[in-house]
């Protein structure tokens, strides 16, 4: 697979991730430890992946 | 001296300081649509990222997102966090805007559309598709400061005069130098943005014994609040996919913030920019949930949930100085987007609808003024529309709701602008049909209220828009010459710059 695939790949399981954990995971965890905690470490993991990928692009002149 | 009298002060000084940065933007205010209409694409990395960290955040945020949190918990930030997990796709975005930007001279989305499918209607077709749905979305900016000045005056201060302020802002900062002025001034507050609504939050928090104490404190009085669907019946997954699904297209489909992807001077900006947006934007969405929840638990039972952060602002363990300059923030973060989605709107309606459609060969002179004429019409029906639904209450016409619904709309621009950069088979057949059925199907399902099996007017639009857009696509010819061009020269460069 491509670079541009498995990018496209892992944002798919972040997506499914952001519906299945906080519905089918922590549906009873009523604290802030629980879908709260969930969805910021989730984020990060996404922010950080976009960061890993921007990083590397280098100057081109259209 | 009285609440009022502050809150005048400081809205003056406000206006003043922002007049000041948008009349210096406009000593370097070339001629020409592209200088006004897109800063002659020759934007730094740091003024790229606070124009679009400001245009993207609104008033929704601290008065909407507060507003959702308030009412509906946990699953607010959730909604919101899925927009900034959606600009993940800026990887893929972002260099092919920018680089087809530069190449072909683009001045809007729009016209990249209809030069990639080549068709003028191609263009037309999103263009109608923004003038009709941002209108509630500009409208929601102006009833966030209209809710905000009356909520921190005590009621002394009229909702509508709120509005009025914005509207001259808006049509102030965008008519001084277009896009340079809409840019320094979102920057500038995009700055005041952050630290305010930081410094409220601490303030509240400390109020509330620290975070440790704040966080014991919501478990005990809102358990439901902390998890979907909460205990309310807040937050199905029908009602989160239907809120979240145009979020999480909202950088391509929203016109005045793609256009902002044409901007930035080099890749450097670019990245930048991104880098900037992505650290903004986690958070500002942190601080604002945050205060929702200290509202559930200092200013509870309000019976208008976009009303908690101007009560939260009117109470005493909030010092008045400190109100006033995050009523300023958030009116900042309000017009910032306002200011954005009506500059785009004219650029759209010059460029895809007049030059595209009605008069091919305008002059650039001719079809700038005619730009500039647009910025005062759409801010003036943006001004009626809020002023009619602020006079409503309930869940549709929640500022998060009616954002959203905005959104909804857009989002059926969706499937063409993928095929632009992923597919050589799509076709303007496709992407006009595909368009059309979509919004029809939105806009008839917001109007009815009507909710087929639980699910949203927008997620029924994308199911019916997307099939549409392929299957039409394939049973017409497309435009192969250019999108062998377009996609070869993409490929080229993307691969130079080690874009993926």
């Amino acid at each position: 697979m491509t670079k541009t695939a498995w990018a496209w790949v892992w944002f798919g399981l972040l997506l499914a991730l952001d519906i299945a954990i906080p519905w089918y995971v922590l549906t009873n965890v009523e604290k802030m430890s629980g879908a709260f905690l969930f969805w910021t470490i989730w984020v990060l993991a996404a922010i950080i992946s976009a960061f890993i990928i921007f990083l590397r692009w280098r100057e081109v002149k259209p | 001296m009285s609440v009022t009298f502050w809150v005048w002060f400081g809205i003056g000084i406000y206006i003043a300081v922002g007049l000041g940065i948008a009349l210096m933007a406009r000593r370097q205010l070339g001629a020409g649509v592209s200088e006004f209409f897109l800063a002659n694409r020759r934007i730094g990395g740091f003024v790229s990222a606070g124009a679009y960290s400001a245009t993207t955040y609104s008033a929704f945020m601290m008065v909407g997102l507060a507003g959702l949190t308030y009412l509906s918990g946990v699953g607010a930030l959730g909604f919101e966090l899925t927009y900034l997990c959606g600009m993940f796709m800026m990887v893929f975005f972002l260099p092919r805007y920018w680089l087809v930007g530069k190449k072909y001279g683009y001045i809007t989305p729009m016209e990249l559309l209809s030069d990639r499918y080549q068709s003028k209607w191609v263009g037309a077709t999103a263009a109608i598709l923004a003038l009709v749905f941002l209108i509630p979305y500009s409208a929601v900016q102006l009833m966030g400061v209209g809710y905000l000045v009356n909520g921190v005056s005590q009621g002394a201060i009229p909702v509508v005069a709120g509005i009025i302020i914005a509207v001259f802002c808006t049509i102030a900062w965008s008519n001084i130098a277009g896009m340079r002025s809409d840019a320094w001034t979102d920057t500038f507050q995009a700055l005041i943005m952050i630290v305010v609504s930081a410094i409220a939050l601490g303030v509240v928090v400390t109020a509330l014994g620290g975070f440790g104490s704040f966080f014991s404190k919501l478990e005990e009085a809102s358990p439901g609040l902390l998890t979907v669907p909460t205990d309310k019946g807040a937050f199905s997954i029908n009602m989160f996919i239907g809120l979240a699904l145009p979020w999480l297209f909202f950088l391509i489909s929203n016109p005045q913030v793609s256009q902002r992807l044409f901007i930035p001077k080099s890749v450097t900006a670019m990245k930048q920019m991104l880098g900037g947006f992505l650290v903004f934007g986690f958070i500002y969405t942190m601080i604002s949930v945050l205060w929702g929840f200290s509202a559930t638990l200092l200013v509870p039972g309000l019976e208008k949930a976009d009303l908690a952060t101007p009560t939260l602002l009117s109470l005493p363990i909030i010092p008045m100085g400190v109100a006033i300059i995050v009523m300023v923030g958030i009116t900042a973060a309000a017009i910032t987007t306002i200011d954005s989605v009506v500059l785009t709107l004219a650029s759209v309606w010059a460029r895809d609808i007049h030059k595209g459609l009605i008069n091919p060969k305008v002059s650039e002179k001719r079809e700038l003024r005619i730009g500039k004429w647009v910025i005062p019409i759409v801010t003036i029906i943006a001004f009626l529309f809020a002023w009619w639904a602020t006079g409503k209450t309930g869940l549709p016409f929640m500022i998060a709701s009616l954002s959203a619904a905005a959104s909804a709309g857009l989002l059926m621009a969706v499937p063409t602008i993928f095929g632009a950069f992923f597919w050589k088979r799509g076709t303007a057949f496709g992407a006009i049909v595909s368009m059309i059925v979509g919004a029809i199907i939105v806009l008839i399902f917001q109007v009815t209220g009507w909710k087929p099996l639980g699910w949203w007017p927008g997620v029924w639009g994308f199911v019916v828009c997307v099939p549409l857009f392929v299957i039409v696509s394939l049973a017409t010819k497309p435009p192969r010459d250019k999108a062998e061009e377009f996609l070869g020269y993409l490929k080229g460069a993307l691969k130079k710059g080690r874009f993926i």
